[in-house]
């Protein structure tokens, strides 16, 4: 019997007096010891189906047809009490964002302790032990010290696996695991991926597995279900969905997603974006035919029938047939030939931090950055990868000034950044510029497109004229694909692929010689981020700059960059051509990072 | 942990002598320049010039402001901040002799505020999404808007004269001795078993204390309402759902434990003005604190005592700031060194 049913399972939102339908009739049976792959972009609907089984939804948001049956019970009519009764229990939450998933002022043991006594185990000593056990299953080393240590004292990985353990602390029927790895470093992905499967298959739980990932999700499940604007629009066998996409959306975020090891080919570009709830409400027919290069007038007019293309591979398409047709027309993006001159050389730059400087201790250093030595030729693209806290976001922000070298050089067109003198750094300020990661925190809520994307226009002697800044705030939205209309719009309308465009938009304003993009495309949407790898392949082309491409995502820099350099604990460990590196990888850890890229990657 | 604090509080003991120090100078010159005399004051009217002279320069005062200061620090520094103009006594020994009243009122304000303010934003919270809301909203706002002299005076007006319900003269009844041992007439009361003075004292200490305390509960109530709200967005609130927790549970054993540390913070911050705050408290219900004695000292231009009380007022904040902040890393373990 199945762990789960769902029956054309909808939830619906209340947004400004209108009511959207949010997912529609989501149908799928869950086998014990089976993997479902939710997988869809944000905006796709995909994590209200884990919050629909707990009934934690968002305000306004209500299951309104459809059941979830569990062994055989409604969880959506079932008394409150009673479901409660089942979560932690027989249904446990893996979370996204391990983190800040526990709580900060308590200690892993306490709140471990608290799940199992609330699961019946009784005895603090048993408690202990049984806690103690699973700790160890999940991968932990000296599971005693931990359980006395509080999240923050831990890595991401680390808290995640501790809450893997206390998912399956209670031997659950059905395990929900949101994202589980999008929030940890590229090398932990694999490692918890597999820490889930050797726990689904030791303690034969179903397990629903939400990602945005098509391949991982492929990797990991049984079954797949793709998620566009909420309606499944195809469901099957993991991989007959890989190998053989039947919806058109599947087959283009298959070709926008850059490939690990076959022959190097443009990414596929859909247009625009997902519908938003609201763009949805007005849609009539297939919500994809806004973005379908199959679409025909057909498509717009009626909701298209779900229809099986192979045994158990089901695609809600009128066009099905004519998917594999879809291709990139485009060749990959060309890579410069070895530079002229280099734009960018630096010689053994160091970083080191005082820590526990204090009245009572000895001061002690601790290097960030140890003897850092490369450079950047003209309109080259080069890479900077390494796992969190290899020192990558410290180069990059000596590079622009905002940290100062402990020791070595930054030579830049041949002038020392290090050099003290003022009037050289706002000199260059203008020729070298930054990408930050995070577009939301990046970009002044409070102040208008037009004054973000010409902000250097204020510095140094020249402060430019208002109607000068408006022009060239037009200019550079459509050097970045936006309509001019959005000069006079806030941040916060904007969607986290438009806010990106505005950063890059900002880091143009004076041409620069140099950019540093640190991690721009990690945390967008595969669709989104082949908009963005196609925008900066063409700025070059149109404008001519070379960058620093710092990314924990291989696929990504082999698209892109024609030259990578590894770091690892603060030392460049290897650097070369891309193909090289990444082809016959010498260092243990870059080894390490090869093979955590997925293989049909 | 204990390390830690340790450390703390060596630091704070370290950075309070240069702000003692700079304090004690800016009084001291800020009192010099008001436009009254010492030396005349300590005079009978009909002193003579010659003779106010000659106490100029017995109390130093023709030297030059710099040498003043000094001669004033040496002296302090043995215990000795000079005789108070109007009572003759030394400022020191007034100031210590009042400082008790004052602390135990503050102490039961703050308990009062505390109890009320964690009270009413848990209610405040509890009431989110209802029809009470915005009318509770709206009560937090107005009680936040009432000064504390101003509940002084309403409840000195309701509950002792209209009702006749508690005193609201001094500290403990006029008839009734006043034991002396520590100075803090709770305790000393208790120390010598004489029950209906302690009776009487916390009779007494009631209104004075609730128009502190309810003056300085709802930034305390808002604080913590608005901390919980932050916090039930948290991802290990909606993770303790997930886990099967009763709202119950979440609340007492995850979101008020985070909730309280902002809420500290605030609270020690709002220490230091509600004892300041004691001062009008006093006048108003004659509590025989430093308060009185401050208003008293600044009527009479009592230089040497209001410096006294003015230190001892910067020294309080001092140590209660120390005291938060070593209750900080107790409570918040991301700030204890591992």
């Amino acid at each position: 019997m199945s762990v789960l049913q769902a029956r054309d399972l909808t939830i619906s939102a209340r947004l400004g007096g209108t009511v959207v339908t949010v997912i529609r009739s989501l149908s799928f049976d869950l086998e014990p010891g089976k993997i479902i792959g939710l997988v869809g972009e944000s905006g796709a609907g995909k994590t209200m189906i884990g919050r629909a089984i707990a009934q934690v939804l968002p305000p306004g948001f209500a299951i309104t047809a459809g059941s979830l049956l569990f062994g055989g019970d409604d969880l959506v009519t079932m008394a409150p009490d009673r479901r409660r009764a089942l979560l932690g229990r027989a249904i446990a939450f893996i979370p996204q964002a391990p983190m800040t998933a526990l709580n900060p002022v308590k200690t892993i043991g306490a709140q471990f302790d608290e799940h199992l006594s609330r699961l019946g185990q009784r005895g603090r000593q048993q408690r202990r032990e049984r806690a103690l056990a699973m700790l160890a299953a999940s991968g932990l080393p000296r599971p005693e010290g931990l359980l006395a240590q509080y999240p923050h004292q831990l890595s991401g990985g680390m808290c995640q696996r501790v809450l893997i353990a206390s998912a399956f602390a209670s031997n659950p029927r059905l395990v929900i695991a949101d994202e589980p790895t999008t929030a940890l470093d590229a090398t932990t992905h694999r490692q918890i991926l597999r820490l889930i499967a050797a726990m689904q298959r030791e303690h034969a739980t179903a397990v629903i597995f939400i990602t945005h990932d098509l391949r991982l999700a492929a990797d990991l499940c049984d079954d797949i279900i793709v998620l566009y604007a909420g309606r499944p629009v195809e469901s099957g066998p993991a991989r007959a969905v890989l190998s053989a996409p039947a919806h058109p959306y599947a087959r283009c975020l298959q070709l926008a997603n850059p490939s690990m090891s076959a022959q190097r080919r443009a990414l596929y570009v859909m247009p625009d974006q997902m519908p938003s709830l609201r763009q949805m409400q007005t849609m009539s027919g297939c919500s994809f035919a806004p973005r379908c290069p199959l679409a025909v007038e057909e498509c717009r007019r009626n909701e298209p029938p779900a229809v099986s293309v192979a045994a158990g591979h089901v695609v809600a398409c009128s066009r099905a047939a004519a998917t594999p047709s879809i291709d990139v027309r485009e060749s990959a993006p060309s890579m410069p030939d070895e530079a002229a001159r280099n734009v960018l050389q630096v010689v053994n730059l160091a970083k080191r931090y005082g820590v526990g400087r204090g009245l009572f201790n000895e001061a002690t250093t601790v290097a960030a950055v140890k003897d850092a030595t490369f450079d950047i030729g003209e309109n080259e693209f080069v890479a900077l990868v390494g796992e969190s806290g290899s020192g990558k976001s410290t180069v990059a922000k000596m590079l622009v000034g905002l940290e100062r070298p402990s020791s070595g050089k930054i030579l830049f067109n041949g002038d020392d950044l290090t050099e003290p003198a003022l009037r050289n750094r706002s000199r260059v300020a203008a020729s070298v510029q930054m990408i930050f990661q995070d577009p939301r925190s990046a970009l002044n809520p409070r102040r208008r497109i037009a004054s973000i994307v010409t902000q250097v226009m204020e510095a140094g002697h020249r402060h430019a004229r208002w109607d000068e800044r408006q022009k060239r705030s037009q200019q550079l939205l459509g050097e970045v694909g936006l309509a001019a209309d959005f000069a006079a719009r806030l941040p916060d309308h904007l969607s986290g692929g438009q806010r990106q465009r505005i950063n890059i938009a900002r880091a143009l304003c004076i041409p620069p010689r140099l950019l540093i993009a640190d991690e721009i495309v990690s945390g967008l949407d595969v669709s989104i981020q082949a908009q963005l790898l196609n925008l900066l392949a063409r700025l070059r082309a149109e404008l001519g700059f070379a960058m620093l491409f710092i990314s924990h995502d291989l696929s990504v820099v082999r698209h892109l960059c024609s030259r990578v350099l590894v770091m690892y604990r603060g030392e460049i460990v290897e650097q070369g051509r891309t193909e090289t590196v990444f082809g016959d990888p010498h260092h243990p850890h870059t080894r390490a990072l090869v093979a955590a890229t997925s293989p049909q990657a | 942990m204990l390390a830690t604090v340790v450390k703390l509080i060596a630091r704070r003991l370290l950075a309070a002598v240069p702000i003692l120090l700079v304090v004690s100078a800016l009084l001291f010159c800020v009192l010099r320049l008001l436009p009254v005399d010492p030396a005349a004051m300590s005079l009978p009217p009909t002193a003579t010039i010659a003779q106010i002279e000659a106490k100029r320069r017995e109390m130093g005062l023709d030297r030059p402001l710099p040498e003043q200061y000094a001669m004033w620090l040496k002296a302090a520094l043995h215990g000795d901040f000079g005789r108070s103009i109007q009572f003759g006594r030394q400022a020191g020994g007034l100031v210590a002799a009042s400082l008790p009243a004052t602390i135990e009122l503050a102490a039961a304000a703050m308990i009062l505020a505390a109890i009320l303010g964690f009270g009413g934003g848990l209610l405040l919270f509890h009431l989110r999404g209802t029809l009470f809301e915005s009318i509770a909203d709206l009560g937090s706002i107005l009680l936040l808007s009432i000064p504390e002299f101003l509940w002084g005076l309403i409840l000195l007006f309701v509950f002792g004269v209209v009702l006749h319900a508690l005193p609201f003269t001094g500290e403990v009844s006029p008839n009734l001795p006043q034991p002396d041992i520590t100075g803090f007439i709770l305790l000393d009361s208790l120390l010598v078993g004489r029950f209906d003075v302690f009776l009487s004292a916390c009779r007494h200490l009631i209104l004075p204390a609730f128009a502190l305390g309810l003056a300085f509960s709802p930034t305390i109530m808002r604080v913590l309402r608005s901390s919980l709200f932050d916090i039930y967005h948290e991802d290990y609130i909606q993770q303790a759902r997930l886990r099967g927790l009763s709202e119950t549970q979440i609340l007492l054993r995850h979101a008020l434990k985070n909730a309280i540390l902002p809420t500290l913070t605030l609270a020690g911050v709002q220490f230091g003005i509600l004892f300041s705050g004691t001062l009008l408290v006093e006048v108003i219900y004659s509590y025989p604190g430093m308060g009185n004695l401050m208003v008293d000292a600044v009527r009479n231009a009592d230089l040497p005592l209001i410096q006294a009380i003015a230190l001892t007022y910067c020294i309080v904040v001092l140590i209660i700031n120390t005291l938060v902040d070593a209750l900080h890393i107790v409570l918040n373990p991301k700030l204890r060194t591992h």
